[in-house]
């Protein structure tokens, strides 16, 4: 009896390996079209592992490209700035020479008011007076020397004002080269998880991230006073609070 | 006397900018590349006013205003913040630091030669 249930139990378990392999030839299919997509992907796969490699490692020389324009425009602009200088020192001291030259101007003048009491009226003497004082052209040229200089001078300040574009650009800059580095990390990542083998040409490259680097990403270059004006709209209520307190502290 | 000016920024042209707009109205000016170079400065110049920008590496602006006012010695310097920052919260923070006034850059030079003399002349 023990027997006909044992054999009765085997035929049981290879219907069910039969029913398996019933399943199992449907799946083969399937499965086959698995493998087909896999082997489509994997070179796929391999490009995009490729390309993302490629790109994480042309990352840092591109760091290094917006480093040497910030280094250079702080330099071009240092320089510019020195000659700008120069050129506000000449202007102070042609101005100074102006002024002496004025001043003296009017002490002569003075004198020469004096000399012609002192000369006989003559029509001879009145014309030689007349022809020396129309060939005074001092008085005449100064004002507009001055005028020329004054254009210099508001010119000077205007080129100040402008070349503080590049801190602006360079904070600014600084902040691409930051998002750039947030990209390279995020890249060298993805390459974890498509081939471990990359990743270490990938980490390897040094690079020249300024650890310290400060900047701000959202520095405008405007010649706009509209922020200033809300900043001191801002300290002028801080400095009224500030005031209302110590009346408040004053009377409590 | 000259007047000093301690000048605070991590830009070398920034500095450039202040030094050009004070030194021609007669004050001496002592860069310092930020917040740290700035405290050190401070004992061995008769510093007057102290000009500084908010972010800068080792010790920022914050920071250093805090630490000026926590000085004994310099606690009455007045200090200009000269800034990109322009949102209220940093302003608001600066001047609850301890900044007597706050600029925002790019700034105006006769701007901040007016502000100095406000508190130096």
């Amino acid at each position: 009896m023990k027997q006909i249930s044992s054999m009765s139990d085997l035929f049981e378990r290879l219907n069910d390996l039969k029913i398996v392999f019933r399943y199992g030839q449907k799946l083969i299919p399937i499965i086959q079209s698995l493998i087909d997509f896999m082997k489509e992907t994997v070179p796929l796969l391999e490009d995009i592992n490729t390309s993302i490699s490629d790109t994480t490692n042309k990352i840092p020389r591109a760091k290094d490209q917006i480093n040497n324009v910030s280094s250079q425009t702080e330099l071009a602009t240092t320089e510019i700035l020195d000659v700008v200088d120069s050129i506000s020192l000449d202007v102070e001291k042609v101005d100074k020479y102006i002024h002496d030259i004025k001043s003296k101007e009017d002490e002569k003048n003075k004198s020469w008011e004096e000399i012609k009491k002192l000369i006989p009226s003559s029509s001879a003497a009145d014309k030689l007076i007349k022809q020396y004082e129309s060939l005074d052209v001092f008085s005449s040229t100064i004002p507009a020397i001055e005028e020329v200089f004054g254009k210099i001078r508001n010119d000077v300040y205007k080129i100040t004002l402008s070349l503080q574009v590049q801190d602006i650009t360079s904070q600014q800059l600084a902040a691409v080269n930051h998002l750039i580095e947030s990209v390279r990390m995020r890249l060298s990542s993805l390459i974890v998880h498509l081939d471990e083998t990359e990743l270490n040409s990938v980490d390897n490259v040094k690079l020249d991230i300024p650890e310290k680097a400060t900047f701000d990403p959202d520095a405008v270059y405007t010649k706009s006073t509209e922020r200033q004006d809300v900043a001191d709209e801002l300290i002028n209520s801080i400095n009224a609070k500030a005031t209302q307190d110590e009346i408040d502290k004053l009377f409590s | 006397m000259k007047k000093v000016i301690l000048v605070a920024d991590d830009s070398p042209s920034i500095r450039k900018f202040v030094s050009f707009a004070l030194t021609m109205k007669g004050f001496d000016i002592v860069p310092a590349c930020d917040g740290m170079e700035a405290l050190e400065k401070l004992p061995s110049e008769k510093v007057n006013l102290v000009i500084t920008d908010l972010n800068m590496p080792n010790l920022d602006g914050f920071e250093l205003i805090k630490a000026i006012r926590n000085n004994e010695d310099y606690r009455d310097i007045p200090i200009i913040i000269l800034s990109s920052l322009a949102g209220s919260e940093e302003i608001q923070r600066g001047m609850d630091c301890g900044a007597n006034s706050y600029l925002i850059k790019p700034f105006d030079p006769k701007r901040i030669a007016y502000e100095v003399s406000k508190y130096l002349n």
